[in-house]
């Protein structure tokens, strides 16, 4: 540690600050301090996320270790240092007022932090069995119940999903909870599908909860269709099912429209759900998987992001609510367009519909009522979520007023 | 004997692929005078460079996860000396080259030497432009540029290309706790030298040079070679065509090995790719402040200061973002040459494999046919009708160790 410069002292004070729960912004910071400082300032991005967490409640002391230490995930901006810290140089890039930095720079610090979190939560085997684990155990082994009964009916409808990556995997796994495991002699051949905006929504979604490969942000992944012309492989039910036909015989292929009609061929109750996320949610799964993709293989990694993160983000959407993902007004003439090509693809197949094939149409009102956020305010809302996330991940741990937070900030400025 | 490290972290461009492989392929030649180049492969440093700095690479960072510390690990364990090296950790930041040198040294006080080797600007920018063409980029050399020249810093081109390439700022970040004299600048000597000086100097710098009886295979196995500009200005195209459709494990052995490095790398009579004229005074302006600034600090100078001068701008200078489209087509015609030639090599592998697969699949009926495999099966199926004979079945399967399903 060495003696500061006044820009060091006055820095450094405002890490003290931040540390204790401070929120005031670095341009207005005016104290400082006579104590050494440290080797190296954290970066811009990590200071202006320890106060933006700051401004949302209290940060545990720990957390507020981590983010002061995080690198941001991925390539982006180096951290930078702040405006007034230190002597103009005329090397490494320009110092900046943490303020002016966009959402998304903060963001790459939130997200590794959440995927530490998330990957921290993957206990493996060889644990302690605690409560979670305990509760684990007995799922498992009612499930494996039910799937012994399964078992006894032979009578049962055997199915295999493919088509929309996102809707089959929750049917799937729905089914697979009532004992109903996919596959075996003569399956039928299911392929989900929905209209093209859903069926896109959910095929980028699938890819954010999925980590290994980087998934480009929603509009820049839409650009790149819209450019090949083509749409991807989960979102073509006509492709799939002309492949499945091949393999196994058009007779035991359906396009699969209608949740109901599914149910009732399948011979079960009301089927799950798809999870609906709002837009901002679902990039910021994206975000966080990137980063995890860096600390977990993606087996691991794509069932931390479906067990442990979408519980939180669907029940954070189910209290803030947010609009779901929507095509850009620049699209909407392709994907109504290419919709109507793949409804004619289907009816040309001649395959089974369980449901009504005009609902792969979307319709241009449809899309117009989904238009997205601007990009600023969307991320904005993902960087609320993150500090939510990180925040609400402390709990009953979390360090009351009297440790960390605002009003001790406060406490210190008036001492 | 006292531990030493020598992290050698950049930059790009400046031999390096070529020195990593003399490193990895001596590696046991090494160890034997006690210089220890921990690597189970070629690009193991890569993959903990990645770990350390939290960056994905195409898929590849699955393979990278731990691979920092199990290197850092090796290198403590390590008595002697050690060697490092990495291009792309010149972009570490501070904490992270923080937690790079806590993770490397032992307590009873490891020397560590910085290794940095640099090239002019003037050489640097184009040889950048290209190698983000061979990793998928299809951003045109004229906006490169623009986005280098912004002095806000702020696009991902910009951040990464003066974060492996601003000599100043990385030995800020890398050289911040060391003694001057543990920081070593390899300068590239200009083109049209001998051939060897590049290798003499960086074993100066690793202090290989001084080792008694020591033989290295010098054979350039891997190298990264250079694209000219109606190749390069082909690849971009490429990339706008191959990118929605070839995921990054496809494109690597496809685009950038079998296309770039073993095909077009090889036209070497086309133009070469350079930084426009009007640019050249920019360039050796900011060169020469880094020279000054490096002089100033009293760093170990490799080689010399002065082959950070550029040489003079080219009478012709060829524009890749309007190359002349005959020698694009020439180089599209090898390109198409290359890939069928490959797709005819794996036609004929798979024709291969799908023979072994039918002669197996033949051999085996024939095993199902023979009297006594079958009594044997129909005595299985018998004896798994009850849970006892399932359960002695399991046991007898246990003993035989062969604990896995029947297909």
């Amino acid at each position: 540690m060495t003696r500061p410069d006044p820009g060091a002292a006055r820095a450094t004070a405002w890490v003290t600050h931040l540390r204790a729960g401070g929120t005031t912004p670095w341009a207005a910071w005016t104290g400082t301090t006579d104590g050494p400082a440290p080797r190296v300032l954290p970066g811009a991005q990590q200071l202006e996320l320890l106060r933006r967490l700051n401004e949302v409640g209290a940060v545990p002391g720990e957390l507020a270790e981590r983010v002061l230490t995080a690198s941001a995930a991925g390539r982006g901006r180096p951290d930078l240092e702040l405006v007034g810290s230190r002597p103009p140089s005329e090397f490494g890039p320009p110092p900046v007022d943490p303020a002016d930095l966009p959402a998304e720079e903060l963001l790459r610090v939130a997200a590794l932090l959440l995927a530490e979190d998330l990957a921290s939560a993957d206990a493996g085997p060889g644990g302690d069995p605690g409560a979670d684990d305990l509760r684990r155990l007995a799922a498992d082994a009612a499930r494996r119940v039910r799937r012994r009964a399964a078992w006894r009916r032979p009578w049962r409808t055997r199915y295999r999903l493919v088509g929309d990556p996102w809707r089959a995997d929750v049917l799937r796994r729905d089914l697979v909870a009532r004992g109903r495991p996919p596959g075996g002699r003569g399956a039928l051949v299911l392929v989900v599908a929905d209209d093209l905006a859903t069926m896109l929504a959910d095929l980028w979604t699938d890819r954010c909860f999925s980590t290994g490969v980087a998934v480009p942000a929603w509009g820049t992944w839409l650009d790149s269709l819209a450019g090949a012309r083509r749409v991807a492989r989960g979102a073509d039910p006509a492709a799939v099912a002309a492949r499945w036909a091949r393999g196994v015989g058009r007779d035991r292929v359906r396009i699969v429209l209608d949740d109901r009609a599914l149910a009732e061929l399948l011979g079960v109750d009301a089927l799950a759900a798809r999870p609906v996320l709002p837009a901002h949610a679902v990039e910021l799964a994206r975000l966080v998987s990137g980063a995890l993709g860096l600390l977990v293989t993606p087996e691991p990694g794509r069932r931390l992001m479906r067990e442990v993160l979408l519980p939180r983000l669907l029940e954070q959407a189910a209290r803030t609510g947010g609009p779901p993902l929507g095509v850009p007004p620049e699209h909407h003439r392709w994907v109504h367009r290419r919709s109507l090509r793949l409804r004619d693809a289907v009816r040309a197949g001649d395959y089974p519909v369980l449901g009504q094939v005009e609902d792969l149409v979307s319709r241009p009102r449809v899309l117009a009522a989904r238009a997205p956020a601007p990009a600023a305010v969307a991320d904005e809302r993902v960087l609320a979520l993150a500090a939510d996330l990180l925040l609400g991940r402390s709990g009953p741990d979390a360090a009351g007023p009297g440790q960390a937070g605002p009003d001790r900030a406060r406490q210190e400025e008036q001492a | 004997m006292s531990a030493k490290v020598l992290l050698h972290v950049g930059t790009p461009k400046t031999g390096t692929s070529h020195l990593q492989d003399v490193l990895f392929r001596n590696r046991e030649r090494l160890e034997q005078h006690g210089v220890l180049y921990p690597a189970d492969r070629f690009d193991a440093h890569f993959l903990a460079a990645l770990d350390l700095m939290a960056l994905p690479w195409g898929g590849l960072q699955a393979e990278a996860i731990g691979r920092w510390d199990a290197l850092a690990e090796q290198v403590r364990r390590h008595g002697g000396t050690s060697i490092i090296s990495h291009e792309i950790l010149a972009t570490a930041s501070r904490s992270q080259v923080g937690r790079a040198l806590s993770s490397l040294a032992r307590d009873d006080g490891t020397e560590v030497h910085l290794v940095l080797s640099v090239r002019d600007l003037v050489r640097q920018i184009p040889a950048e432009w290209q190698e983000n063409v061979k990793h998928r980029s299809t951003v045109s050399y004229e906006e490169f540029l623009a986005q280098l020249r912004d002095p806000a810093r702020s696009s991902r081109i910009a951040s990464w290309f003066w974060g492996v390439q601003e000599i100043p700022d990385i030995l800020d970040r890398w050289g911040h706790d060391l003694p001057p004299e543990n920081v070593h600048l390899v300068t590239v000597p200009a083109p049209g030298g001998p051939p060897d000086v590049l290798w003499q100097r960086f074993s100066a710098a690793f202090g290989l040079d001084g080792l008694d009886g020591l033989d290295l295979d010098l054979e350039a196995e891997r190298a990264n070679p250079s694209l000219g500009v109606p190749e390069t200005a082909l690849l971009r195209r490429i990339n706008k065509a191959v990118n929605p459709v070839l995921d990054p494990p496809d494109y690597r052995p496809l685009v950038r090995e079998l296309l770039a490095h073993q095909t077009l790398s090889r036209r070497t009579r086309t133009p070469r790719l350079a930084l426009p004229p009007d640019l050249h005074e920019w360039a050796r302006d900011l060169g020469q402040r880094w020279s000054e600034e490096v002089r100033r600090r009293g760093y170990d100078v490799v080689g010399d200061l002065a082959d950070l001068e550029p040489g003079p701008p080219p009478e012709h200078w060829a524009d890749p973002d309007s190359p002349r489209e005959s020698q694009v087509a020439g180089a599209a015609v090898e390109a198409i040459r290359a890939l069928l030639v490959e797709n005819a090599r794996i036609r004929s592998e798979e024709q291969r494999l799908a023979h072994e697969l039918h002669e197996a699949r033949v051999a085996l009926d024939r095993a199902h046919l023979r009297p006594a495999y079958r009594v044997r099966e129909k005595l299985l199926r018998g004896v798994r009708r009850t849970a006892v004979g399932r359960g002695l079945h399991r046991v007898y399967r246990l003993a035989r160790g062969r604990s896995s399903r029947p297909a």
